[in-house]
């Protein structure tokens, strides 16, 4: 009974970083429209920045600076915002499409950083002897559970309310001008690029403190736990709660990865060892489907209809359905 | 009686299905006319001719070239029909030559009509012929849409129609596009014009259609619409400028 | 220093630059960046693969390898098949998802997104097929030879550098010379009015996706030729192709390809200076320098 629930407790505060995550994309992609392919990526900044700030010393790497986890969680979150800060100011005046390939481009080159940058992130290993929270408790495995997925509980109210105090404050509104009327809003004097940017880089924090979070739940670190299949998962998280819809983001990332558990330990069960690889990557090409099937039959999502996103798609169909979009000259 | 080159039965046409800009516009052009469609701002002047065109959806109603039913065939093969539509910005290839310009729509032409037609266009617009292969984006207002009719006037069709060609030139310049298009409607061609400016359309035309609200509230010859009072009092009233508005 | 980075950097990016052609065609007639391009070259190669194989078993003296090249007639005769099924790939691809978003009237960023979840779907097909350990066209091993002083190439090599230019200058010629790159420069620049000059878009739409996936079946094959053939090449080949695309300047043929082989020459170079292991970086930092000079591409207009 107690094995029971404290694997509940452990499944839930795992789905509770994502669910952090996914409220950060959530502000850049439901509330903003801005693409960001590079979601692994800062989440491993968030994750790193944090272990590196919290461990205790180490010899041979970097840091171990052995901080307080509220410390490690804020640089975590400040780390990963910044970038996305850089990556949207290079690329927010441009085309749309170039902040989605810069952020993808972002998270290869972070993928190697944490390989061969030994010194700082313990190369291929990883970061072991993360702190954890109420890490007193460990002798009593169901409390030291409770605590934690109190921790995270915690971590999302304060992420959702806080998101909700912004995007509903005359901030958020000028947010939702921008997409409603762009023209309009820009007649009023609102910089779109400086409003998007704001809001990505804010989502970049709270994607960095989800990692951070992560991290310290786990209690070690590796490049591997931060490969593109992770930005998959975050996004197809978002989507199936309905992408605009805060409630949605929380509870598609449980769903997501309570189905994304289950499926696993079912490929584990099922499948003989030599084929279990195989089958995962029969699991990735459904949810790369899934995705697909979402945007061609429901752009709102399965969850959520709350339709932050619904201006900018009835603005794209109010157009001719046989001519393409116009607006960019090319030379060929 | 000459026949009828266009029909349009009750038209209902906009962007979005349950926004419609023309409300049920009934409307005969007879081979050889010039008609020039005039209105107020947002009246649905451009809105039908794109309808008319295929860029633009429509919703019900019937569009016939001739005896043809050319509702809902795509834009592209409008021009096969006999029918070309010159949009009002944006109508010529700007980083495609002249000649380039003139050989896209040349290509539904049969082979060996081709050349010859490129040269006839060249002949009508001796503008254009000087230099063949500059690129189009470097010509000045007038020739632009000099180019932008001749590419239009190569599948030598039957019906012509003009989105408000006057737009952003000088004054010197509408009258000498203005006399093109009389001269090409004295070849035969039906001419149906977009213009914002009453009083210059209705000098060009021979016979004018107001729309009002996507319907149409006036509909008879230029000279007619000239003397007629109301039609005056509302649209000829002041200075040509702000009549229209 | 040696001279060897120049003929590893120009196979490389001959490849790149293949690839490249066929982003910024898609880029330049669909208006989006299309994330599962990569795929097409990894499609390219395994369909190859596949269609060498079955000739080989059909046919043992297909397997015989040509003058001094690694490999026989089965791949070439696999490598026009694979060219044309690459093709229908994409068009299935279109007709399945991209047509139908372009039908609903959606957002670029969309077609973006979607392209994302094609390209995982594709890729992780791949993988499950053919399973994730390499493949290759061929066992037997070349020994390069010197070609200038300090620099020396296989044959497979030289072959490579070949086929590129040749299929680059087809593919300049097509476009600038023909009725059909004339029908794709016009819907390039305006579909709208390429419509009313009486361009059929969606067929110019077909043409353009049967071009950009035969070039990218060639690449694939290519890389498969001198490398080696993995259900993530084309994964690993995606931000070089961005890369080369934008730093040809969209829509440029020929930008791409010498974009592509400057890509291709920089890697080379940073392998040999810094190392290996930094290699996939070189794209990125060439690209965050490209968006933070010159946006529109050294090839580009200033005002693209």
């Amino acid at each position: 009974m107690i094995d029971l629930l404290s694997y509940g407790a452990f499944f839930l505060t795992m789905a509770l970083t994502y669910a952090v995550i996914c409220l950060g994309l959530n502000l850049q992609w439901g509330q903003t429209g801005l693409f960001n392919v590079g979601v692994a990526g800062f989440v491993a900044v968030g994750a790193y920045v944090s272990s590196i700030l919290t461990t205790p010393a180490i010899d041979g790497r970097l840091g171990g600076f052995d901080l307080p986890i509220v410390i490690g969680w804020l640089g975590g979150g400040l780390g990963a915002g910044f970038l996305c800060f850089l990556l949207g100011a290079l690329t927010l005046r441009l085309r749309s499409d170039y902040l989605a390939i810069a952020t993808f481009g972002a998270a290869v080159v972070i993928q190697l950083a944490l390989l061969n940058l030994e010194g700082i992130t313990g190369g291929p290993f990883g970061i072991g002897f993360i702190p954890r929270p109420f890490g007193t408790l460990a002798e009593q495995p169901g409390l030291f559970a409770a605590a934690n997925l109190a921790v995270l509980i915690v971590l999302v109210l304060v992420c959702y309310l806080a998101l909700q105090h912004l995007t509903r404050s005359p901030w958020g509104r000028v947010l939702r001008a921008l997409r409603e009327d762009e023209e309009a809003a820009k007649a009023l004097g609102k910089d779109p690029v400086t409003y998007r940017l704001q809001a990505f880089a804010i989502g970049g924090f709270v994607m960095g403190l989800g990692g951070a979070a992560q991290a310290h739940f786990i209690g070690f670190i590796a490049p591997d736990n931060y490969l593109p299949t992770l930005t998959f998962q975050v996004w197809t998280m978002l989507i199936v709660g309905g992408s605009g819809n805060m409630r949605g983001a929380i509870l598609g990332a449980i769903l997501v990865w309570a189905i994304w558990a289950l499926s696993g330990s079912l490929v584990a069960s099922v499948f003989p060892p030599d084929q279990q690889a195989r089958a995962a990557s029969l699991q990735i090409v459904l949810i790369g489907v899934a995705l697909c099937l979402v945007l061609l039959l429901r752009p709102y999502g399965i969850l959520g209809e709350a339709g932050t996103l619904r201006a900018p798609l009835r603005r794209a169909l109010r157009r001719t359905p046989n001519s393409l979009s116009e607006g960019q000259k090319t030379n060929v | 009686m000459t026949p009828d080159i266009l029909r349009l039965k009750t038209l209902h046409a906009g962007y979005q299905p349950d926004l419609p800009i023309i409300n049920g516009i009934d409307l005969t052009v007879r081979q050889g006319e010039f008609v020039v469609l005039l209105g107020p701002n947002g009246a649905g002047k451009s809105t039908l001719v794109k309808a008319i065109a295929g860029l633009v959806p429509i919703h019900s109603g019937l569009v016939f070239l001739k005896e043809e039913n050319i509702t809902h065939l795509p834009a592209h093969m409008k021009l096969h029909s006999g029918m070309t539509f010159v949009p009002q910005t944006e109508n010529i290839f700007t980083q495609m030559s002249i000649r380039e310009n003139l050989q896209i729509s040349a290509q539904i032409l049969p082979k060996q009509l081709r050349a010859e037609r490129i040269e006839a266009m060249f002949a009508m617009f001796p503008d254009l012929a000087k230099r063949p292969s500059t690129r189009a984006g470097a010509l000045s207002g007038g020739q632009r849409q000099m180019l932008a009719v001749a590419r239009a006037l190569i599948t030598d069709p039957k019906l012509l129609i003009l989105d408000e060609p006057s737009a952003g030139l000088s004054p010197m310049l509408v009258d000498e596009v203005f006399a093109r298009i009389s001269m090409i409607n004295q070849t035969g061609i039906t001419i149906l014009l977009v213009e914002q400016n009453v009083r210059v359309g209705l000098n060009v035309a021979s016979r004018g259609v107001i729309l009002v609200e996507g319907k149409v509230a006036h509909d008879a010859p230029s000279d007619e619409l000239k003397g007629d009072p109301v039609v005056a009092e509302l649209y000829l009233g002041g200075g040509s400028e702000e009549t229209a508005q | 220093m040696t001279l060897q980075p120049l003929m590893d950097g120009l196979v490389n990016g001959s490849i790149i630059g293949l690839g490249a052609i066929g982003v910024t065609l898609t880029y330049s007639i669909l208006r989006f960046a299309n994330f599962a391009h990569g795929e097409l070259l990894s499609w390219g190669a395994y369909l190859a693969l596949t269609v060498s194989a079955a000739l080989g078993a059909l046919l043992p003296g297909l397997g015989t390898p040509i003058g001094p090249f690694s490999f026989g007639w089965s791949v070439p005769i696999a490598m026009i098949a694979s060219m044309f099924l690459t093709g229908l790939v994409a068009l299935t691809v279109d007709w399945l998802l991209f047509g139908r978003l372009r039908n609903a009237g959606s957002a670029q960023i969309i077609l973006v997104m979607s392209s994302f979840g094609a390209a995982l779907a594709l890729r992780n097909l791949l993988e499950f097929i053919y399973t994730s350990s390499p493949a290759y066209f061929t066992t037997a091993l070349q020994i390069s030879r010197p070609v200038l002083p300090g620099l020396r190439a296989t044959p497979d090599q030289l072959l490579v550098l070949v086929l590129a230019v040749v299929m680059v200058v087809a593919v300049h010629l097509l476009l600038t010379r023909s009725a059909a790159g004339r029908s794709m420069r016009a819907v390039s620049e305006n579909p709208a009015l390429a419509s009313l000059a009486g361009i059929d878009t969606r067929a110019v739409i077909r043409m353009v996706w049967m071009l950009g996936a035969a070039l990218a079946a060639v690449g694939g094959i290519m890389s498969g030729v001198v490398v080696q053939i993995r259900p993530t090449m084309g994964l690993d080949l995606l931000l070089p192709l961005f890369a080369a695309s934008i730093l040809g300047g969209i829509g440029s043929v020929p930008g791409a390809m010498l974009a592509g082989l400057m890509v291709g020459l920089a890697e080379a170079f940073t392998v040999q200076i810094i190392g290996a292991e930094w290699r996939a970086a070189v794209s990125f930092v060439i690209l965050v320098a490209m968006l933070l000079l010159r946006p529109q591409g050294i090839f580009g207009k200033a005002a693209a």
